[in-house]
């Protein structure tokens, strides 16, 4: 029977790489000119759009990984509820660690984010 | 700089020009924690020059002043419009029959038989009885020097009687008692007044030679006997602006009123140049009252100024809208040495000062030294503030469409916002109003559209324009008059030195945004005495713009 510690591990560090890549895409955008820059709702959008994917992510990795190659019933709907924590984990370590993050830069890129 | 209290004036067409690039000198703020005087003077109330300057130094004002400060700011340091300009105006009365024209302005036609005859003599003698007693004075004094400097004269004179004795006391003379009684107060402890106008024309050329010596008496009159001038502490500089325009030649049409009687002929002012340059040689009068005298000249073909299209040649009024011209720039920039060197005062007579630029290749190359020397680091100072003021030009007017729209959140008002989204909330208070005043002086500084179709040069481009192709201080792909060019302009590759180049960003960056994370990082400076928000808004930017240029402030 597989544990399912491993599956909320995995979420964690899902929220954090999709973070990585939420930081990385905000400050791949350029600081625009002009009288209605886009640049800060280009990365508010990203950092939602990703807080969505990183759950899915999450979702699909421990469907593919951890629930199909498992045989036992039993443990396969022990890991169907531990994976669906696990994406919601995700979601909120996401916004939070977004959260603090856009704080922290608040007058940054990141900073757009809230 | 000096400890000396400035005073700078502007007298006729030329001398508002030149004055008009004097404020530019103050907006890029090369006259740090300074309060300066300013009087613009001039017999033509209308002239289209001098409303022009007059526009520009009361908006410099307005972009000054904060609902909690003093009207027109207080004087800062390292930042754009750092001096505080006070503006002064007088002109000559010429409007009216009674002081239309110098005979009867001179009532000539009263007194006795025997005084009327006395008068007329002597005013024969020095004045042609036919034109230049008989042309109407309200558009200057038409290149007749004899005639100006005495009219001038006497109108300092007769506004200090008026003032004396309270009678038919004048706007003007108001404006001018309080500028002279700054003079007078400045005067016993240390000033400098320095004075533009061209030697070649009609009101400037009258009035420099008479000016420290009509001041003086001004001030003997005004204060009945128990003030004067003390020339050793009241220091006079000038500039000596020999011809560098011309314009159309009046016809023998125009000529045949009698206001008209007398028009300037620019084709007489290289003579009339050669004579005044004599004439600054060897007067007594002005190698006494004055301490230095720059000669500036523009030693290639003049440029013809005025629209071809016009039947008449414009003697002056509201029409007298001369472009811009580097000489002008020049003559600022020697207001610019006058009032900041420490050396120079203590001599007997005028020293006469010039200089010589390259001429290659039958254009002018013209480094940030040329204009201001290279002593305690001038050029570079220029270099940096200059730079910093046009980069700021371009961002307002190019890449936040200033002068592309009128929209209110476009230009000045970008900065704030950009700032806003970053989280950096303290200029929203600034009214657009406000931002709109500085937009509108950096379309008069450097260029503005009619909407994005036609480009329409400002003061700086104007200036450039007279030495084109030659190299002027920036790269030539700043001063592009595309509009496709310039809303994709690099505002970082101005320089010439790569030095001064801002940092590229890296793959993912460019300069723009480079810059942007450098005017979230700067502050505002306790140095820079800045008080008011949007003082400290025009330092935050004039710090972003700097440190990006790579010039230790």
């Amino acid at each position: 029977m597989t544990s399912t510690f491993p599956v909320y591990i995995i979420a964690v560090v899902a929220a954090l790489l999709f973070i990585l890549i939420a930081a990385l895409i905000s400050n791949a955008i350029k600081f625009e000119g002009g009288a209605n820059p886009k640049d800060p709702a280009k990365r508010k959008m990203w950092f939602w759009v990703l807080g969505i994917l990183a759950p899915i992510a999450n979702l699909l990795f421990g469907l593919f990984i951890y629930y199909f190659p498992e045989g036992n019933s039993y443990a396969k709907s022990k890991l169907i509820t531990s994976i669906g924590i696990g994406s919601a984990i995700t979601f909120v370590v996401y916004i939070l660690v977004g959260f603090i993050l856009s704080k922290m830069f608040k007058n940054g890129k990141l900073g757009n984010w809230f | 700089m000096s400890q000396d209290k400035l005073f700078v004036i502007g007298i006729g067409g030329t001398g508002m020009r030149c004055l008009e690039a004097f404020t530019h000198l103050c907006a890029i703020g090369m006259f740090d924690n300074q309060e300066i005087e300013l009087l613009t003077l001039d017999t033509d109330q209308l002239n289209g020059n001098k409303t022009k300057t007059e526009n520009l130094i009361e908006r410099y004002n307005r972009i000054k002043t904060s609902d909690s400060g003093p009207k027109g700011g207080t004087p800062n340091a390292n930042t754009f419009f750092s001096a505080k300009l006070n503006l002064h105006r007088f002109w000559t009365e010429y409007s009216g029959s009674a002081r239309a024209n110098y005979r009867s302005l001179s009532k000539l036609a009263e007194g006795t038989p025997e005084k009327q005859e006395a008068n007329k003599l002597i005013s024969n003698l020095f004045l042609d009885q036919n034109s230049v007693q008989e042309f109407n004075l309200a558009h200057g004094y038409r290149a007749q020097t004899h005639l100006g400097s005495h009219l001038m004269y006497h109108a300092l004179i007769e506004s200090a009687r008026n003032l004396a004795s309270g009678k038919s006391v004048q706007k003007q003379d108001q404006e001018l008692e309080i500028f002279m009684n700054k003079l007078n107060d400045a005067g016993k402890l240390g000033a400098r007044v320095f004075v533009f106008g061209s030697i070649f024309g009609g009101t400037g050329a009258s009035s420099i030679p008479v000016i420290p010596k009509a001041f003086q008496d001004f001030i003997r009159i005004r204060s009945g006997g128990k003030s004067t001038l003390d020339f050793s502490k009241t220091k006079f500089g000038s500039t000596l602006l020999t011809e560098y325009f011309t314009f159309k030649k009046p016809d023998a049409k125009q000529m045949s009123t009698k206001d008209d009687s007398v028009v300037a002929d620019s084709s007489f002012f290289p003579l009339n140049s050669q004579a005044a340059l004599q004439f600054y040689q060897n007067d007594l009068t002005v190698q006494r009252t004055y301490k230095t005298m720059y000669h500036i000249g523009w030693p290639i073909e003049s440029k013809k100024m005025g629209d071809e299209t016009e039947t008449n040649t414009i003697t002056g009024g509201e029409k007298q809208k001369n472009p811009c011209h580097i000489t002008e720039m020049l003559c600022a920039c020697a207001a610019y040495d006058f009032l900041t060197k420490s050396t120079g005062f203590d001599v007997e007579k005028a020293e006469y000062l010039y200089k010589a630029i390259e001429f290659k290749d039958n254009s002018f190359n013209l480094s940030f030294n040329d204009f201001v020397g290279s002593e305690n680091k001038a050029g570079e100072v220029f270099a940096n503030r200059l730079g910093a003021f046009f980069s700021l030009a371009h961002i307002v007017l190019s890449i936040n469409g200033a002068a592309f729209n009128t929209d209110p959140k476009s230009g000045m008002r970008a900065f704030i916002t950009r700032l806003e989204k970053q989280k950096i909330p303290q200029y929203n208070s600034i009214p657009d109003a406000d931002c709109e005043e500085i937009n509108e002086y950096l379309r008069q500084f450097a260029y503005t559209t009619d909407g994005g179709q036609q480009f329409f040069p400002g003061w700086l481009y104007q200036v450039r324009s007279t030495v084109a192709p030659g190299s002027f201080m920036f790269d030539s792909n700043a001063f592009t008059t595309n509009i496709k060019e310039l809303q994709k302009i690099d505002v970082g590759e101005l320089f010439l030195d790569k030095k001064n180049h801002w940092p590229g960003g890296g793959l993912m960056s460019d300069r723009f945004s480079k810059f942007v994370e450098t005017l979230i990082d700067v502050k505002h400076e306790d140095s820079q005495k800045v008080n008011t928000t949007k003082e400290q808004f025009m330092a935050h930017i004039y710090n972003a713009i700097t440190k990006s240029q790579n010039f230790i402030n």
